[in-house]
């Protein structure tokens, strides 16, 4: 160029060298960061574990399962019949509320719904997105116990969720079903275990009962 | 002959001397002075600020359309069940098929020796970037619920699901953005020698320190230019075969499909053809009101119009041939569907368009067979802008006439356009244009490094090798600069 | 099925009241929907998920996850050497926070959708299991007449109809209306409150005060003996009602009591009483008839045993068995029993009424007894004539095994005729046999002339409609709206607060048949009790309560039904006759005995003179017929039958008057062209539609449309053709001038969206012989796989090679077009199965309609007399699918059993999957169809299939969720599943059994042995689809070497 370009030109400062390893850590990481943040961000182990909203009454699995040693099936009793393992009747409770513990404060929702005829409002802890079918009859009576998916309900004070729930998670089981697997009259215990190894004995009850997991869409997508 | 006309025409074929790309008395420093003249002048011509003003306002149209799009859905336009696709995949395939003159131009002339290229490619490589990215957003838009579009990137995500690696249109997804990148990354490497210059010559600290930046402190030393020149070289062997392969993709999304009028072999070089066909007109379309408002004629001279007007001449007719070759096909084939199927297209209700068709893109070529119109700018830009709207209408022919009449004349059907189709391909031009008066103001729109190797004192012509094997030449300039340096 | 009460709740359900739907509707497990963002609102004051104690979560989970090896090994892939700073503790804490701050924004932006409650009984019904569908038996009046359905109800809430197999008008069938009732259930715009109108202002009134005003009222009425009270009532074959009647007669001796419908089959008694002397009504045995002859008239779609016809007709359509029938139609009006005709002759109204003669002459002549001296009226060599000869030929032939009809359209001597001829020629018996008329012959239009002239004179000061619509519906010569309004008490009961409560004092708000105890008896006799499947939504009544109560002693419903049958079942036990009666649907051995009437001869004979003697003036005549979707205009406000085509006309949102295209082309008028008609001085514009089919100078007129205070969705729609309507000329009005307006009304038709230029027909109907594959019984004797003729012996041959489905089942699907009769009923059917959505007039003129099955309509051979097919499409399930392979992200994609999978949550709606379609029965969602719903609107949805969402593609699914729910009962149960155990809901309601679904992989299915059937064949073979839906072709059996229908 003519003579009076350079005396005022811009070029970089000396220090900006310096920058040129940032600028690839930026370049690579930039797009790693961003996968990590849709991958673990948006994945309900981060949004959904360890939910466990304040329910109108403060029922104690712990007290009524652990201690009192009840079934699941005394107050889910549709589970092993239908989708939903119904929340128990507000009568349910009653059996024996009514006469244990007849003037406790916090059985006062209980009572009052008895008493009119309105229903308890509980909230859902373990809520699949509405696209989902999950059947409960389903999976119980293949032996695929509560604890699988619930955790040990048995030591909940308040009940939380302790699976994440995600379609990954579900397929993990669905494709890999036989360390999950126990006899069908096992499903509600909280505390059984696999005599010998697991896998090899949810094998042979796969086999056994002829259980194969669908993964296709409609199975779960309706 | 005046000497007016001895100064503009270079379009004579005179065996005895190379005929002279650049014209008038012009040497470096005016060639530098014109082309950084546009961007340092303080105020464009009022005609700038007019199609600016135009243009801004249809992009805010573009935006009002796609915003209603979101929060209301695809019911806003007019597609329907036949007719699925419409103005939106119309739309993307026109301005994918502009997206293609610019890195032509750029990678395979420049890979030709086609030293007439220099005075024309900074500005298509341009017009190919703008076109592009009106061309990705209406993939994007047009899916029923755009929020999710990212699920078409194969992203690790909790329900251990992947794409579909099978449809056309994830290879879309992949081919149109390598190829916005490279296009990307080609133009701005070419421009850095005339950021450079543009930062040297400018005035004020912004300009400076913006241009200087964008220069990445260029300072035109000689391992400065080798290493530029590599780049240059493999940037375009690498734009090279993508400038193919985009639109050959991009015909997959129909030639792969069961839809007679879409299940075709030859798509791929048709529409590639048909690519280079449009990008040329649309080329034309904007360089020659440029050229005349900013006085360019020197630089952009009737030679390379006219060499542009046989490449138009030229792909017409190839496209000419591929419109022959699908009706003979489709009568060849002995597929009775296939045959109604261009049966319809002439003579069904879209007749009219198919008509209009041929003629933008077939018939008014032909007449660049005659000098005088090749030698002509305005009878040039009449038959580039027939050819934008012919090549529009191309796309619309492929898709809307198959969609509404296929296999079952039960579920035959009929599209019509709602307001809101066609603001939006309004739109689409008003981005373009916006984003393409920007470039003007602000950036070098003609590769002056470029253009002075091609003038006499660039070397090319006296230089041991006359221009034959490399390219760039000898330029003094860079020994003024390098002896700074030293100094 | 189980007979019990049931009270509205269930899981996630309260007691009654829209409030507490409310609370159902939002909590989740109702109404489902696709996809993000467009989940179940939350309840009401209820906070989204994220925020309180519950943002906790992210931060607790975080620490727990950096722990497992999982995220361990990520991160060594991810950020190599970032292990060892993890473990120092600050820079972890660091990373940490990083991380946590852009997932809690994430977590934050979205994930958790809002949280839901469930709401449980307090009390549980003892066997009611949540989530787990229950089905009860119950019966409804649909034209005059008991249909059983069998309703299925999920959690208290009735959300699909049925037929019942065991009810002899259903066998399991149900018609698009009988199915369309549940929607009426929960239109929103159903009268909710009594309303009392003084002086032209509507008070919300309850029905404590009309209790109080009744008691009075009446009370002072029963003294003078009814004087001045009058009953206007819509016909019903309640047997508790006829009985309250006669109690009604007793307290009120001087009250009259008269009963109208638009749509009677008055000629049909009146015809039955010449002919018999006394009143007598036929039952029909197509099963047995060789040869059927059908004047006017749709026996195949109209009247109350029209499923139990169609399903006897089909029965000697296929060729199994080869003992196929025939039938031959003379009509006006294009019918659906015209267009499965194997002969067929279009008829102007003025020959049509004169054909019974001329046929009666043919048999004179042949040496068949006609008690009557028979001429004939149309001159030698006319069409009719000529078609009375080919009848008579038939009739003849068939030897005592043929069968004579008259449609209601038709004068009462026609069918006297008709009756007469059906004993001359043998059939009584055999084809056709006689019985009483339980209750009675009911009254006709005369009744209402006498009642319209009683309120001119004033002579009626208390005025009681049960049901219908008169003010609307009535022949437009009485002017009995403006009567009503003038009459000083007037009591309208209807489910809506029409156009006739409009001008009553009162309106009571009627229960529906869904919500109410009553009885109804079939055609047959057969008796079948009405059980409610859900209490009353706005409390309202039924005619059975409101007679009670004008009786003077108020009582429910349930109490009336009771004692009426206390009698009837008094057999056995009593309590348990009840129960099985409930649970059956139906009262064991209540159908009619046959009769064996005596014919009457000199009426006869009159008869016959007064039809020879018959001048009608020249020129067009116009007939009004039912429309296929709103009947007589009580279903205007269905969204379902508004946007279901109709079959033949494949119209929606409309009715118009229908032409001849060559009578049109005389009258120079165009498709869609707006004409006004003249009729006795009184005219209507209407658009105008070109039928092919019809006959010469005819205008078939549907009824029913028009409306102008049927509801959001029926009023205003389509024209009131009962404007031109008169008591003089209920069916046929003869004299009619048509004259252009020139201006074009836009008709949204499912198919040929827009008129079909002269390219696109002929290509049409060149390509129609390869997709309808039809042809003679003769043909089919000849070569039994002639609906393969034309393909390759070793059909297309794979590039590939070919995917192996490995599933235990391969599901598939087989229609038969030679028993499709083109009614309906499996469109509804899939409708409410599926939650569609309807989109409304001007959507379907976009051409955006939303059903998953179509049946398509083509009209072959010349203008005039064309040949009629009906072919049902809906997604073929190829297994070639080309909608699989373009989809991006897999969201369409093949099951191992052979169903094309469509994943609304993972679409993202880039509607490829439809272009590739070659059948183009892909649906899109192009706006959101559910937005803001009324509580009660979504009490329809069924819970077991998503609600989709705007930007979502859907299709046929073959019923998925009913082979889930079949798959997993069995497996519970460890048993294989039977064939025969799952059917997708078209081929549940299909009335002639046309579609069989079933499980190819087991070689002895029905549907594996329909697909080896000869006569089987796939849509578009040549692309190699390899398509699960298979048609078999469709049989004629016209007489050889007499040209086609």
């Amino acid at each position: 160029m003519k003579g009076d370009g350079p005396a005022h030109r811009f070029l970089f400062p000396q220090w900006t060298n310096s920058l040129r390893p940032w600028l690839g850590v930026v370049l690579v990481g930039l797009p790693v960061y961003l996968v990590v943040l849709v991958w673990l961000g948006g994945s309900p182990k981060t949004t959904d574990v360890g939910y466990a909203p304040q329910q109108p009454v403060p029922y104690s699995h712990a007290l009524h399962v652990r201690q009192l040693g009840l079934d699941c099936r005394y107050c889910h009793n549709t589970v092993e019949v239908s989708a939903v393992a119904a929340i128990p009747p507000t009568q349910t409770c009653m059996n024996c509320h009514a006469k244990i513990r007849t003037e406790s404060p916090k059985l006062l929702p209980i009572r009052e719904s008895f008493a009119t005829g309105k229903p308890v409002a509980w909230v859902r802890v373990h809520d699949l997105p509405d696209y989902v079918y999950f059947n409960h009859s389903a999976h119980v009576s293949r032996g695929v116990g509560c604890v699988e998916c619930h955790g040990r309900v048995d030591a909940m004070e308040v009940v939380a969720q302790v699976a994440p729930l995600s379609m990954g998670w579900c397929l993990d089981c669905h494709r890999d079903p036989d360390p999950h697997l126990r006899p069908p009259e096992q499903a509600t215990s909280m505390t059984w275990t696999a005599p010998g190894d697991p896998r090899e004995y949810g094998r042979q009850l796969r086999e056994a009962s002829r259980i194969e997991p669908s993964t296709e869409c409609w199975t779960c997508h309706r | 002959m005046s000497t007016a006309q001895l100064l503009l025409d270079n379009t004579g074929e005179d065996p005895r001397r190379r005929a002279p790309l650049v014209l008038g008395e012009q040497d470096f420093a005016t060639v530098t002075e014109k082309v950084c003249g546009i961007v340092e002048r303080p105020r464009p011509p009022r005609a700038w600020y007019v199609a600016f003003g135009v243009s801004a306002s249809l992009t805010a149209v573009l935006f009002a359309m796609l915003g209603y799009l979101f929060v209301t859905g695809i019911g806003v336009w007019g597609n329907n069940i036949p007719v699925a696709w419409a103005f939106d995949i119309t739309n993307f395939v026109f301005w994918v098929g502009i997206g293609h003159a610019g890195t032509l131009i750029s990678a395979i002339l420049f890979l030709f020796r086609q030293k007439w290229r220099t005075a024309i490619n900074r500005f298509a490589e341009g017009m190919t970037i703008f076109a592009v990215i009106c061309a990705g957003l209406f993939p994007l838009v047009h899916v029923g619920r755009p929020w999710l579009a990212y699920w078409l990137f194969p992203v690790p995500n909790q329900m251990q699901i992947w794409p579909q690696f099978r449809s056309p249109l994830l290879w879309d997804v992949f081919a149109v953005s390598t190829y916005f990148t490279v296009s990307l990354l080609f133009w701005y490497v070419g421009m850095i020698p005339d950021l450079a210059t543009l930062r040297d010559r400018a005035k004020g600290t912004v300009r400076q320190v913006v241009y200087g930046i964008l220069a990445l402190g260029w300072r035109g030393s000689g391992r400065h230019w080798h290493r530029f020149e590599k780049a240059y070289m493999l940037l375009a062997a690498l734009a090279t075969p993508l400038v193919l392969s985009v639109h050959s993709v991009v015909s997959f999304d129909f030639a792969v499909s069961k839809l007679p009028g879409w299940h075709a072999t030859i798509f791929p070089p048709y529409f590639v053809a048909g690519a280079i066909f449009g990008g040329f007109a649309m080329v034309l379309t904007l360089l020659i009101p440029v050229r005349s408002l900013l006085q360019l004629e020197h630089l952009v001279t009737l030679r390379h119009l006219e060499n542009m007007a046989k490449i138009v001449l030229a792909t017409g007719m190839m496209v000419g041939y591929a419109y022959a070759m699908e009706v003979f096909i489709a009568w060849y084939s002995g597929n009775p569907v296939e045959a109604f199927t261009f049966r319809n297209r002439a003579f069904g209700p879209y007749g009219w368009a198919y008509w209009l068709m041929v003629f933008c893109n077939v018939l008014a070529p032909q007449v660049f067979w005659f000098e005088k119109v090749r030698r002509s700018p305005w009878m040039i830009f009449a038959v580039a802008v027939l050819v934008n709207v012919g090549m529009w209408f191309e796309r619309f022919v492929i898709i809307v006439t198959s969609l509404s009449r296929d296999f079952l004349p039960s579920a035959w059907g009929k599209f019509v356009p709602t307001p809101v189709d066609l603001l939006t391909l309004a739109g689409s031009f008003g981005l373009f244009l916006t984003l393409f008066l920007l470039f003007l103001r602000f950036g070098p729109m003609i590769a002056m490094a470029e253009v002075k190797s091609v003038m006499p004192e660039g070397g090319l012509e006296l230089g041991p090798h006359r221009g034959h094997g490399q390219y760039w030449g000898e330029i003094p300039h860079q020994h003024e600069q390098q002896f700074e340096e030293e100094r | 099925m189980r007979a019990r009460r049931l009270e509205l709740g269930g899981e996630g359900r309260v007691e009654t009241g829209p409030d507490s739907i409310r609370a159902a509707a939002d909590s989740g497990t109702s109404p489902r929907s696709a996809g993000a963002g467009e989940t179940a609102s939350p309840g009401p004051g209820e906070q989204p998920g994220v925020g309180g104690g519950d943002g906790k979560g992210y931060w607790r989970s975080l620490e727990e996850l950096t722990q497992t090896p999982r995220f361990r090994t990520f991160l060594e892939q991810e950020f190599p050497g970032l292990e060892e700073e993890l473990a120092s503790g600050a820079s972890r804490r660091s990373f940490l926070g990083l991380l946590g701050a852009s997932v809690a924004l994430a977590g934050l932006a979205s994930c958790r959708w809002p949280r839901e409650l469930i709401l449980p009984y307090a009390n549980r019904p003892e066997g009611l299991v949540p989530g787990v569908a229950d089905r009860f038996a119950t019966a409804v009046d649909l034209h005059g007449a008991g249909v059983g359905l069998v309703v299925t109800s999920v959690d208290g809430r009735p959300i699909k109809v049925e037929g019942n197999p065991l009810h002899p008008a259903s066998l399991g069938a149900a018609s698009a209306l009988a199915q369309a009732l549940v929607l009426q259930l929960y239109d929103p715009d159903r009268s909710t409150t009594v309303v009392r109108r003084e002086g032209g202002q509507a008070v919300a009134a309850t029905f404590e005060e009309w209790d109080a005003f009744a008691a009075v009222h009446f009370a002072r009425l029963a003294e003078r003996g009814g004087t001045g009270l009058a009953v206007l009532a819509e016909p019903t074959s309640s047997p508790s009602l006829h009985q309250l009647r006669h109690r009604f007669a007793a307290r009120y001796p001087r009250a009259s009591w008269v009963e109208w419908e638009p749509l009677s089959d008055e000629n049909r008694r009146r015809g039955a009483r010449l002919a018999f002397g006394a009143g007598v009504r036929a039952q029909l045995h197509l099963a047995q008839a060789d040869v059927i002859v059908s004047i006017g008239g749709d026996v195949l779609a109209e009247g109350p045993m029209a499923l139990a016809h169609a399903r006897a007709f089909a029965s000697r359509r296929r060729a199994d068995g080869l003992d196929m029938n025939r039938l031959l139609v003379a009509e006006s009006v294009l019918s659906l029993t015209g267009a499965a005709a194997d002969h067929r002759v279009a008829l102007p109204p003025a020959a049509l009424e004169g054909f019974i003669l001329d046929l009666a002459a043919e048999l004179a002549q042949r040496g068949v007894a006609v008690p009557w001296s028979a001429r004939p009226l149309s001159p030698p060599g006319s069409p009719a004539r000529r078609f009375a000869a080919l009848a008579a030929r038939e009739l003849q032939r068939a030897g005592g095994k043929g069968l004579l009809l008259a449609g209601p359209r038709q004068r009462a001597e026609v069918h006297a005729l008709v009756y007469a001829l059906n004993v001359a020629l043998g059939h009584v018996g055999r084809t056709v046999s006689f019985t009483a008329e339980p209750e009675g012959e009911g009254g006709g239009v005369e009744e209402l002339e006498r009642l319209a002239a009683e309120l001119e004179a004033g002579a009626v000061d208390t005025l009681v409609i049960l049901g219908g619509n008169p003010a609307y519906d009535a022949p437009a010569n009485l002017g009995l709206a403006e009567l009503i309004g003038r009459c000083p008490t007037s009591v309208h009961l209807s489910l809506y607060d029409d156009e006739t409560s409009v001008r009553c004092r009162w309106h009571l708000p009627r229960a529906h048949p869904f919500e109410s105890w009553g009885d109804v008896r079939a055609w047959d006799g057969t008796v079948s009790v009405t059980q409610p499947l859900i209490a009353p939504l706005y409390g309202g009544r039924t005619a059975l309560e409101v007679v009670a109560g004008i009786l003077g002693h108020a009582a429910s419903a349930y109490e009336l039904v009771r004692q009426h049958f206390a009698e009837k079942l008094a057999q056995g036990d009593p309590e348990r006759a009840w129960r099985v009666a409930l649970a059956d649907g139906l009262v064991a051995g209540t159908s009619l005995a046959p009769l064996e009437p005596a014919l009457d001869a000199e009426e006869l004979a009159t008869a016959a003179t007064q039809l020879a003697d018959l001048r009608v003036p020249s020129g067009l005549a116009v007939v009004f017929v039912p429309d296929a979707s709103v009947h007589d205009g009580r279903f205007a406000n269905n969204a379902w039958l508004q946007e279901v085509p109709d079959p033949l006309t494949k119209l929606t949102w409309d009715n118009a008057a229908l032409v001849a295209p060559r009578t049109a082309a005389g009258l120079g008028v165009g498709d869609g062209e707006m004409v006004r008609l003249e009729v006795a001085g009184r005219t209507l514009e209407v658009a105008a539609y070109l039928l092919p089919g019809m006959a010469e100078e005819t205008v078939g007129l549907p009824l029913g449309y028009g409306r102008s205070r049927a509801g959001r969705v029926g009023s205003g729609v389509g024209f009131d053709t009962y404007r031109l309507r008169t008591s003089g000329a209920l069916h046929t009005a003869f004299g009619v001038s048509l004259e252009r307006t020139g201006r074009s009304y836009p008709l949204a038709t499912t198919q040929d969206h827009h008129a079909i230029d002269a390219l696109g027909s002929t290509e049409r109907s060149r390509r129609l012989g390869a997709l309808v594959r039809e042809g003679t019984l003769a043909e089919y004797l000849a070569d039994p796989e002639f609906a393969r003729r034309g393909e390759s012996k070793e059909g297309v041959r794979p590039l590939w090679r070919e995917v192996k489905l490995g599933g235990e089942h391969q599901w598939a699907m087989s229609i038969d077009l030679s028993a499709c009769i083109g009614c309906n009923a499996c469109q509804v059917a899939c409708q409410a199965e599926n939650n569609i959505p309807v989109v409304g007039k001007r959507q379907v003129l976009r051409g955006r309609e939303m059903h998953w099955i179509r049946v398509d309509r083509y009209f072959a051979g010349e203008v005039d007399a064309p040949r009629v097919v009906f072919q049902p499409v809906a997604c073929q399930h190829c297994e070639n699918a080309p909608c699989e392979s373009v989809c991006p992200v897999a969201a369409t994609v093949h099951s191992d059993e052979g169903l094309n999978q469509m994943v609304y949550n993972r679409c993202v709606g880039t509607r490829y999957c439809s272009n590739n379609c070659p059948f183009k029965v892909r649906r899109f969602n192009f706006f959101n169809y559910y937005k803001n719903l009324k509580p009660v609107e979504k009490m329809h949805f069924n819970p077991e299939v998503t609600v989709r969402g705007r930007g979502v593609m859907e299709k046929c699914t073959f019923c998925v969720q009913r082979i889930e729910a079949a798959r997993i009962a069995a497996k519970n149960q460890r048993r294989p599943l039977v064939d025969g155990e799952i059917v997708p809901a078209c081929a549940q309601t299909c009335p002639t059994q046309a579609i069989v679904f079933g499980d190819l992989a087991d070689p002895t299915s029905r549907v594996a042995r329909l697909h080896r059937d000869p006569r089987s064949y796939g849509m578009l073979d040549e692309l190699f689809l390899k398509p699960r839906t298979r048609y078999l072709a469709r049989l004629r059996n016209p007489v050889a070497g007499e040209e086609e229908a």
